[in-house]
């Protein structure tokens, strides 16, 4: 079981609004830091993910280990979240 | 009556057979539990017990029958149960952009019960785009991404079933189209393919190694990790102008660089395009090579091709916009392709197999307008339902 669900999007990723809707169909909730509005902390999604694209999905699970996801990618989301 | 043994299925999310496994098993009735052998080591543990060191999933145990990966054949065999299969659908859409979504718009207010497949976003191209600005009916312009959300609610509102999910084949026989999707087969009476394009790689040495660390083609999505920088969008119609401008927003400088003599953009764009101070334009530049330091892109390499001189851009990252290739892969020689892969079709849209349709950007002489794209998509619509009528008679 995910702990911590952290994305990173931007208010005109229409990729970003994928993830939003794919997890909130799993009733999954999670924060998110757009960085449009808040730019300082672009650098801090490209730190956890080496790309410099969203969305970045950090999945941060019960035993502390944490899962980065880049782009909408539900082979990738599903057994991340699980 | 004996009771039956519980199946026990072995598997993990993300593996496609597993999911088929289970679809049958919940269509048919059969009582089953899923161990998730990636997030449980128990499991994974009581499975190579079970398949002696076997680490093939879906491994399903049912009594004494124990099966590895099985087919839907051997499924049906196995549990002697004859596979119930889904009520054949109506319509089928392949794809949820403007052409599909408008299309179902129309057959769901003809009481057509209509299901679209997306696999990646719904809106399509569309909803990547970041303003729209010749959509008709949006004097000030709209958002790519709200267009979409629009057409979306439009749709559902009328009972369009949207679902996530891939088609990997299609084939025809008798009146019944069969779409081969990773959840399993479905039948419908009519398909329509609207699956769209996507943006073309330039195909130079360090675009693949550098993609989305330095190399975009989603301005919408990345254009945000360039504030302050210095980029170079490569192309020179509509969507390279316009994502140009876009980027503006963020980069400090870019340069356009356009292999032809002249743009493919539309005027009105090209003259945005020189107003601003921004963007320095390079007509007749091929775009060669994309150099980083390992871990991202430091320069962009070209040729001008009137003086035979290298250029060199010492850029932090490239867009790339430089045309569309349709998505037909999945089709597989099932469906008749014109010469660049996209879909030829009558001039009531339908391709070569009955009952299947086409429209949108994936059609061969498709304009890649959004607003022709709806379109089609109504006429498509139309065709489909005197289709099925004809069908019924």
């Amino acid at each position: 079981m995910a702990k911590d669900i952290t994305m990173y999007t931007t208010t005109t990723c229409a990729y970003c609004v994928m993830v939003k809707k794919w997890l909130t169909s799993k009733k999954l909730d999670y924060n998110e830091v757009n960085i449009d509005e808040q730019p300082e902390r672009a650098k801090e999604a490209f730190e956890v993910s080496g790309q410099m694209a969203v969305p970045v999905t950090v999945i941060t699970k019960d035993d502390d280990t944490r899962e980065v996801v880049v782009g909408y990618n539900i082979a990738k989301l599903a057994p991340a979240v699980a | 009556m004996k009771k039956e043994p519980t199946t026990l299925v072995y598997g993990a999310d993300w593996c496609p057979d597993c999911r088929m496994a289970k679809a049958f098993l919940e269509k048919n009735d059969i009582e089953y539990k899923y161990l998730d052998i990636e997030n449980n080591p128990k499991y994974q543990n009581d499975m190579l017990r079970i398949t002696n060191g076997s680490k093939t999933i879906p491994t399903l145990v049912y009594g004494d029958i124990i099966t590895q990966e099985p087919d839907l054949e051997e499924l049906t065999n196995m549990y002697g149960v004859q596979a119930k299969k889904e009520d054949m659908k109506e319509v089928v859409m392949i794809g949820a952009g403007p052409a599909a979504l408008t299309a179902s718009v129309y057959t769901t207010r003809e009481d057509i019960d209509t299901t679209l497949i997306e696999k990646a976003v719904i809106g399509g191209l569309a909803a990547i785009t970041d303003w729209v600005d010749n959509y008709p009916g949006f004097p000030e312009g709209i958002s790519g991404l709200d267009l979409s959300e629009n057409l979306r609610k439009q749709a559902e509102r009328f009972g369009a079933k949207i679902e996530l999910g891939e088609v990997t084949g299609i084939s025809a026989k008798n009146g019944v189209v069969t779409l081969n999707t990773i959840e399993g087969d479905i039948e419908a009476k009519a398909v329509l393919i609207a699956t769209g394009t996507e943006y073309k790689k330039i195909g130079v040495p360090g675009e693949a190694e550098y993609i989305s660390r330095g190399v975009h083609y989603c301005a919408t999505c990345d254009g945000a990790f360039y504030r302050d920088k210095k980029i170079v969008v490569v192309g020179g119609g509509n969507s390279a102008v316009q994502e140009a401008l876009f980027l503006t927003k963020f980069a400090s400088h870019i340069d356009l660089l356009v292999r032809g003599d002249k743009f493919r953009a539309s005027d009105v764009l090209v003259h945005e395009l020189e107003k601003n101070d921004k963007i320095t334009i390079h007509m007749n530049t091929t775009t060669d090579e994309i150099l980083g330091d390992g871990a991202k892109v430091t320069s962009v390499n070209g040729t001008n091709k009137k003086t035979n001189k290298k250029v060199i851009f010492d850029v932090d990252g490239a867009f790339v916009f430089v045309g569309l290739k349709p998505n037909t892969g999945f089709l597989d020689g099932s469906i008749d392709l014109d010469e660049y892969g996209f879909i030829k079709s009558t001039t009531n849209l339908e391709t070569n197999l009955p009952g299947v349709f086409a429209a949108g950007d994936v059609r061969s002489g498709a304009t890649m307008q959004i607003a022709s794209a709806v379109g089609e998509g109504a006429t498509a619509a139309l065709r489909i339902r005197e289709y099925l009528e004809n069908l019924s008679k």
